[in-house]
């Protein structure tokens, strides 16, 4: 019996000493998600909850508020264009690493020159892509050279581009290379930031800890930090997300799915909010004929398809929360995003009419691709069946269907695309209408009418030629905008934190209520 | 005796080649690596760049022969993903799942023999009916509505266990509990069939006719021979808990191989893929082994054939 009392007393103390770690009592922070984080450093890893991290750990040159979505001195104090290629920055002074190195121009040198440079295995190559070189013209001054006339370069330099003392990738370690050789790790090396929160513990693929930086400088637009820990951790199954967030051990999740939403909501501890978010649903169709004689190269089809389909109905009854039907092939925070173009209204009959005109009255069969929420695929492919086209569903992995879309090999496909991020028109239409492999448009006008407001500073020439492409876009029906993925946020109720439609979690201008 | 561990090992050696050569060209086969690297959104560019980093544009044969070189030099590689070295991702990952492993063996033993052996003495009575119930139950019950259905109890409802993670050895509660009962009516069952048959053999008549207790006619002289075929299901089952725990583990967020490996097919993690499965191919070959040597000392039978 007396083993058994010090067996219960030893087991009740090991279940005491498990941390409870979340919650303002401890002032810690803690956030999950699905993802398991490939690497902090946002140049070699291209997930959300990098970038998450990286606003709060680091700074980058320029900063965009992300409620006015005006871009705001950081790193950088004051800029201008010397000509269209050259843009010189002053640099703000008295700035210190986390390290205790003080910052100057030679780390914003080191690190755009390190990641602009060909070889560096960068992962999204066009966020620095439009540099040739950054030149230091004095201690707090520099010049960056671009390749061409670049007008987003400020959406570039914001928070996607953080800054890393010089040297900072010397340390990367030298790995197995293909054919015997080496190549260096850049994407292994943990970030040292100026920002307001220090790394100080990264466990690759389960957890990052931030901590509050007690000397961030003063007048930075980011603000001093309020909470003193900030945590990270990769939870895969939402139910135990929100197992944790119900119980305190986590303070908030996102991607709350639709059905436990109401119920979250009901409980007293816990807000509840749904905003937009930059993923995007379309329908890419084969304008182009690159699969083949098909259907979609004759406008009628494409334009039935667009009237075929209850975007509203989708979006509301089965996206849900946060979601928006979408009027373009661009998220309207973008810059340049034109959303006055023609809209196809749900219209069976009419659809029907326009296949009989195009020759289909009989309708056809054609497989349908899609990767990624197969009851969305499934809604659009009954609202095809009504007026007779006969998608056979093609569900397959991204990494499977990628192939086939460069090969030629894809009539229909619902894609999605979240725009890296990127608040500008370019991100999306420069991948889909620029003649690379993922553009079954192919429309030489629309490519040209890009390619120049990509080049062109003047913001309302820029924006008269997006428009002017989005409206071609929308005319011809080459691609079918569908929907705007929308997010639901389930937080800690004494949490005071900005939801903000840039799909991003701001965590650096959160605090405690 | 050495003869038939040298003709095992062989086995075993061919068998983790066979599925490492199935593994490496269904990876390649199911798409294009590149781009589950360079995930979504890549760029043409990004991706060709990705390629041609990880050697991907040569011929599959010349991969595969470069890998195997690295093995055979005792070298497991590097996760491109997680940055860091295969083996060391595996001393991470390893002991996690090994004491999910034994602890959910455990569970199911202690569980499933003991209501095995008291179905056998209590044949159709309401002992039998509650074990028959309780195997239908784990056979039937999906093992994440099991977890699902344990973390609401326990962990969000009486808040006396933790919900995820691994970081204390309460952590292993449910998700052992989950796991374990899933092997549990397999084992209970063989073990009641196992009994029964003994309890009517001429050696157990014979002991209860010299008039040795009950307690040691059951244990000595049946479970003793009943037991034999339960320690080559119990090795089995807990390989398939050590390389298939992906439900339980990505339910209670314990970093272990099963959620590993699942993590790691869907990001075409190709060297850490291969590595696991050398590492399952082997627990389950060094299983087997061990539970044939139990087997033979449990029964000597086994040992003269």
């Amino acid at each position: 019996m007396k083993s058994r009392t010090m067996l219960l007393a030893a087991s009740l103390a090991a279940l005491a000493s498990t941390p409870a770690l979340a919650g303002k009592d401890n002032d810690t922070f803690v956030w999950a998600t699905s993802t398991e984080m490939d690497t902090p450093d946002i140049y070699y890893g291209n997930q959300r909850e990098a970038l998450i991290t990286t606003y709060a750990q680091c700074d980058s040159l320029v900063y965009r508020d992300p409620k006015s979505n005006e871009v705001l001195p950081l790193l950088a104090t004051k800029w201008e264009w010397t000509d269209d290629k050259t843009l010189e920055m002053e640099l703000r002074e008295g700035v210190k690493f986390h390290d205790g190195t003080d910052f100057d121009a030679e780390d914003v040198a080191y690190t755009l020159n390190h990641v602009a440079a060909p070889d560096s295995d960068m992962k999204l190559r066009v966020i620095v892509d439009w540099i040739d070189n950054v030149e230091v013209v004095a201690p707090h001054k520099i010049r960056i050279h671009a390749k061409a006339p670049t007008p987003a370069a400020f959406e570039y330099l914001g928070g996607t581009a953080p800054i890393f003392p010089s040297g900072h990738y010397d340390s990367a370690p030298e790995v197995p290379g293909a054919d015997g050789t080496t190549r260096r790790d850049w994407g292994a090396v943990t970030p040292v930031c100026t920002g307001p929160y220090k790394l100080t513990d990264y466990q690759p693929g389960q957890s990052v800890t931030l901590e509050k930086n007690e000397d961030y400088f003063d007048g930075s637009p980011k603000g001093k930090p309020s909470i003193g820990k900030i945590v990270y951790r990769t939870i895969k199954d939402p139910e135990t997300q929100i197992a944790e967030l119900v119980t305190g051990g986590i303070d908030w999740m996102w991607g709350v799915p639709t059905e436990n939403a109401a119920m979250l909501g009901d409980m007293e501890n816990i807000t509840v909010v749904s905003a937009a978010t930059m993923r995007m649903s379309f329908l890419a169709l084969d304008a182009a004929g690159r699969t083949g004689d098909n259907p979609m190269t004759n406008v009628k089809v494409r334009q039935a398809i667009a009237h075929a389909i209850d975007r509203k109905a989708i979006t509301e009854n089965l996206v849900g929360e946060g979601s928006a039907v979408l009027k373009s092939m661009c998220v309207p925070v973008q810059f340049g995003c034109e959303t006055d173009v023609t809209q196809y209204d749900y219209d069976p009959e009419k659809a029907k009419a326009l296949l009989a005109e195009a020759g289909y009255a009989d309708g056809f069969k054609i497989p349908f691709y899609a990767y990624r929420d197969r009851p969305y695929s499934e809604a659009v492919l009954n609202y095809l069946r009504a007026v007779g086209i006969d998608g056979d569903l093609q569900f397959l992995q991204w990494r499977a269907l990628r192939p086939l879309i460069v090969d030629d090999q894809t009539a229909i496909a619902q894609l999605t695309f979240g725009s890296n991020g990127m608040l500008d028109a370019s991100a999306s239409t420069g991948y889909y209408f620029q003649f690379g492999p993922d553009d079954y448009a192919r429309d030489e006008e629309v490519r040209d009418w890009l390619g120049a407001a990509e080049k062109t500073i003047d913001e309302a020439e820029r924006k008269e030629l997006y428009s002017k492409a989005l409206k071609k876009i929308a005319d011809e029906a080459y691609y079918i905008p569908l929907f705007a993925y929308g997010r639901t946020y389930a937080f800690n109720k004494d949490l005071d934190y900005p939801v903000t439609d840039d799909e991003m979690a701001h965590f650096y201008l959160a605090k405690w209520k | 005796m050495l003869i038939y561990l040298l003709k095992r090992l062989l086995m075993t050696i061919l068998v983790i080649a066979v599925t490492s050569v199935i593994a490496f060209l269904l990876v390649h086969l199911s798409g294009d690596p590149a781009a589950a690297m360079a995930g979504e959104g890549a760029s043409p560019a990004d991706i060709a760049s990705v390629r041609e980093t990880f050697g991907f544009d040569r011929p599959i044969v010349f991969q595969y022969l470069e890998w195997v070189g690295r093995i055979l030099s005792g070298e497991l590689g590097r996760s491109y993903y997680l940055r860091m070295d295969v083996s060391d991702i595996l001393a991470d990952h390893l002991p996690v799942t090994a004491t999910l492993g034994v602890m959910a063996l455990s569970f199911a033993l202690l569980l499933s023999i003991p209501l095995g052996v008291a179905a056998a003495l209590r044949p159709n009575t309401v002992i039998d009916r509650v074990a028959l119930w309780l195997a239908v139950a784990g056979q039937a019950l999906p093992s994440f509505l099991f977890a699902l259905g344990l973390m609401y109890l326990f962990g969000v409802y009486l808040r006396v266990l933790p919900i995820s993670g691994g970081t204390t050895w309460a952590h292993f509660i449910m998700p052992s509990v989950a796991l374990g009962y899933y092997a549990t009516p397999a084992i209970m069952r063989l073990t009641r069939s196992g009994m029964m048959d003994v309890l009517q053999s001429d050696h157990v008549r014979t002991a209860r006719a010299y008039g040795l207790s009950s307690w040691r006619v059951v244990i000595r002289h049946g479970l003793r021979h009943a037991i034999v075929p339960v320690v080559s299901l119990a090795a089995v089952q807990l390989g398939f808990m050590l390389g298939g725990s992906i439900i339980i583990e990505s339910i209670f967020s314990l970093k272990g191989i099963g959620y590993l490996a699942w993590e790691s097919i869907q990001r075409a993690d190709i060297e850490v893929i291969q590595a696991i499965l050398l590492v399952i191919a082997t627990a389950y070959a060094v299983l087997t082994l061990l539970a044939d040597l139990l087997n033979a000392a449990l029964d000597p039978r086994i040992r003269i054939s």
